[in-house]
């Protein structure tokens, strides 16, 4: 156990720092810094004065232990583009992004986990066959198609939702802006949430399906049942259990995934989220934003990795003890 | 004991007769089949040229399916922003899809087969350096990490050359986030067969290692590394269609399903919907036939669940 902490802890330091380094040279050599920074009638004194002041000249290893210092202490630059603090920026987007994120976290497992459940337990009839075809729709379909569908349907055609933006938002201090406590605001986050929390959705409805069908074929469901037990306590007291565990490592781990989607999400719908800040950053090559968000996700990513295999070895022994038995990455 | 017994024809294998007697594969590969051919043969078959920006008419801008336009052309799925005719945007769109996809998957299943039979044959060191490379790749979302390599050099590239580059880069980024499926699989296949005994039978004559790791390792990992490809090439596709709604793939002089939806999206609420709705529906019927056709290789090709 401490040998697998000590493994994914050291990975989770290399992908930061290997991060982090792509991002310095991004920042360091891309462009000159000097010349963003200086009138274009500076004399070459004036340039090389600046440059010994930022201190350019230092050996790239100093150069690259002052950026991880900085970084460390909230310093991540300044955006080309907005001509502000990117430590600023990236606080002002985030409860957006983070609120999307669970917004459709809760929707996709609050659906999907029962109705995995329910095809499982009543395999063949109609209503399982509709849910399973749909669900393969629902993962040949592009979110972003998904996002123009809904648009279509419930802002154009309907009227009912707004179709971009966040609604009226409260803050509620410390820089937390939330959208939760308007009604444009629930408006505004229900087509979002929605077409984010569908893609997963549908996953977590087959997982949890695939799960159950497995585990019902054990031996131990068969002795249940020939012991007698009501069907209700068989399957939900001692399949539904076991059928979790995996479930909710993977649950752990798609957390990441939609992290990533809600980039196309916040695009499609103009949702001012991180997302929409890293697709400008990119069209506008807006190198320190660009690279303070490669340092942020990965860190994130590690991070979540390391929590999701911390706590499978906590819930599954087999894996502790170095079995056969390991976490799915599917 | 002297009967020769003809050898086998493919007709009656299995796989073939799984395929004649699903009725879902047929559907699916007849549909693929026909819109790779669509689109490999864009400049025949498409009705107008999308690319020369000379031949679009803007005042025929934004007409509905079935217009006529101002010097009679006549546009079986109506006109975009610019003028271009609907059905011939679509279908060089399609060709860039499938041009980008199948690259994309043929360039990572290349490298991922390599690397994977590198590290299962030879093990030790190289094994450890790829397979942790691996693992780290895993734990990111496929999607991220194109957009990422795509936004990264983007912004080393200064204008002209992205417009030369893009499509390349493009290609590259999304191989670079698939090619750890085959790797790991491939690399799962030699290890369970090097230790078999017609490996150590022609280890012992003297059989050349890369002639030992192409002519016997290879060969096994071909169903397996087949029924992946497919499966990634609806995602490659659909990769692709996304970093270019999002603005970031293919450049916008280039016709493509993603941006086509793109450009429509602003146009939902003057009611012309079919500039964004039927490139998504292109796309949709593309990927869903795809993926049911790996799907369907997947099963057939499973041993477990064979009758035998």
């Amino acid at each position: 156990m401490g040998m697998l902490v000590l493994n994914r802890l050291s990975q989770t330091v290399l992908v930061v720092l290997v991060a982090a380094l792509v991002s310095f040279t991004l920042i360091r050599y891309v462009g000159d810094p000097v010349n963003n920074m200086v009138g274009q009638s500076a004399t070459l004194a004036d340039r090389a004065a600046m440059r010994q002041q930022l201190g350019l000249d230092d050996p790239v290893l100093v150069q690259f232990a002052r950026f991880l210092n900085d970084a460390a202490h909230g310093d991540l630059g300044i955006s080309y583009r907005y001509a502000q603090q990117v430590s600023a920026l990236l606080k002002e987007r985030l409860p957006a992004t983070l609120e999307l994120s669970v917004c459709a976290m809760l929707i996709a497992v609050l659906l999907g986990v029962p109705l995995g459940v329910w095809t499982a337990l009543h395999r063949g009839s109609v209503v399982s066959q509709v849910l399973l075809a749909g669900s393969l729709m629902g993962i040949a379909l592009p979110t972003f198609v998904i996002g123009i569908i809904f648009i279509l349907i419930f802002s154009v055609w309907l009227g009912w939702l707004p179709a971009f933006g966040r609604g009226a938002v409260v803050d509620i201090g410390g820089g937390w802006t939330t959208g939760l406590l308007t009604a444009s605001g629930i408006k505004a986050l229900i087509l979002p949430s929605l077409t984010l929390g569908l893609f997963q959705m549908t996953l977590i409805m087959r997982l949890v399906r695939a799960e159950m069908l497995e585990v019902m074929r054990t031996d131990f469901i068969k002795f249940a049942r020939a012991r007698g037990l009501a069907n209700v306590i068989v399957n939900y007291d001692h399949a539904l259990r076991n059928t979790l565990v995996p479930v909710i490592t993977i649950i752990g781990l798609q957390f990441g995934n939609i992290f990533a989607f809600s980039i196309i999400v916040e695009t499609v719908f103009q949702w001012p989220g991180l997302g929409l800040l890293v697709i400008q950053a990119i069209q506008f090559s807006d190198v320190p934003l660009l690279a303070a968000y490669l340092v942020l996700i990965a860190l994130c990513f590690a991070l979540i990795n390391l929590a999701v295999d911390l706590l499978y070895s906590a819930i599954d022994p087999r894996v502790r003890r170095g079995g056969a038995a390991g976490p799915k990455t599917a | 004991m002297s009967e020769e017994v003809a050898a086998p024809r493919w007709r009656d294998s299995d796989l073939v007769h799984d395929f004649v007697h699903s009725p879902v594969a047929i559907v699916s590969v007849a549909v693929t089949l026909i819109l790779l051919v669509v689109g490999a043969g864009a400049s025949f078959v498409a009705p107008y040229d999308v690319i020369n920006p000379a031949v679009a008419n803007v005042i025929d801008a934004r007409l509905p399916p079935g217009a006529e336009g101002l010097a009679g052309q006549h546009y079986w799925l109506g006109t975009d922003p610019q003028g271009r005719d609907m059905l011939s945007a679509i279908i060089f769109g399609l060709r860039m899809s499938l041009l980008v996809g199948l690259s994309s998957v043929a360039l990572a299943a290349v490298v991922g087969i390599a690397l994977g039979l590198v590290s299962g044959y030879f093990g030790g060191l190289a094994d450890a350096v790829i397979m942790r490379i691996a693992d780290v790749q895993l734990s990111f979302p496929a999607i991220l990490i194109a957009l990422m390599i795509d936004g990264i050099t983007r912004t080393l590239m200064n204008r002209d050359l992205h417009e030369r580059l893009a499509i390349p880069v493009l290609i590259f980024a999304i191989s670079a986030s698939f090619w750890v499926q085959y790797a790991r699989v491939v690399r799962g296949i030699v290890l369970v067969e090097r230790g078999k005994e017609y490996v150590l039978a022609a280890k012992v004559t003297g059989v050349a290692t890369p002639r030992i790791i192409a002519s016997h390792l290879l060969p096994n990992a071909l169903g397996p590394v087949l029924v992946i490809a497919t499966i990634n090439l609806a995602l490659a596709i659909l990769t692709e269609s996304t970093l270019s709604f999002l603005g970031v793939g293919v450049p916008p002089t280039q016709p493509s399903l993603g941006s086509l939806i793109r450009i429509g999206n602003e146009f939902l609420f003057s009611g012309n919907w079919w500039i964004s709705m039927i490139p998504a529906a292109v796309l949709v019927l593309l990927s869903l036939a795809v993926n049911l056709v790996g799907d369907w290789l997947r099963d057939a090709l499973n041993p477990k669940l064979s009758t035998a």
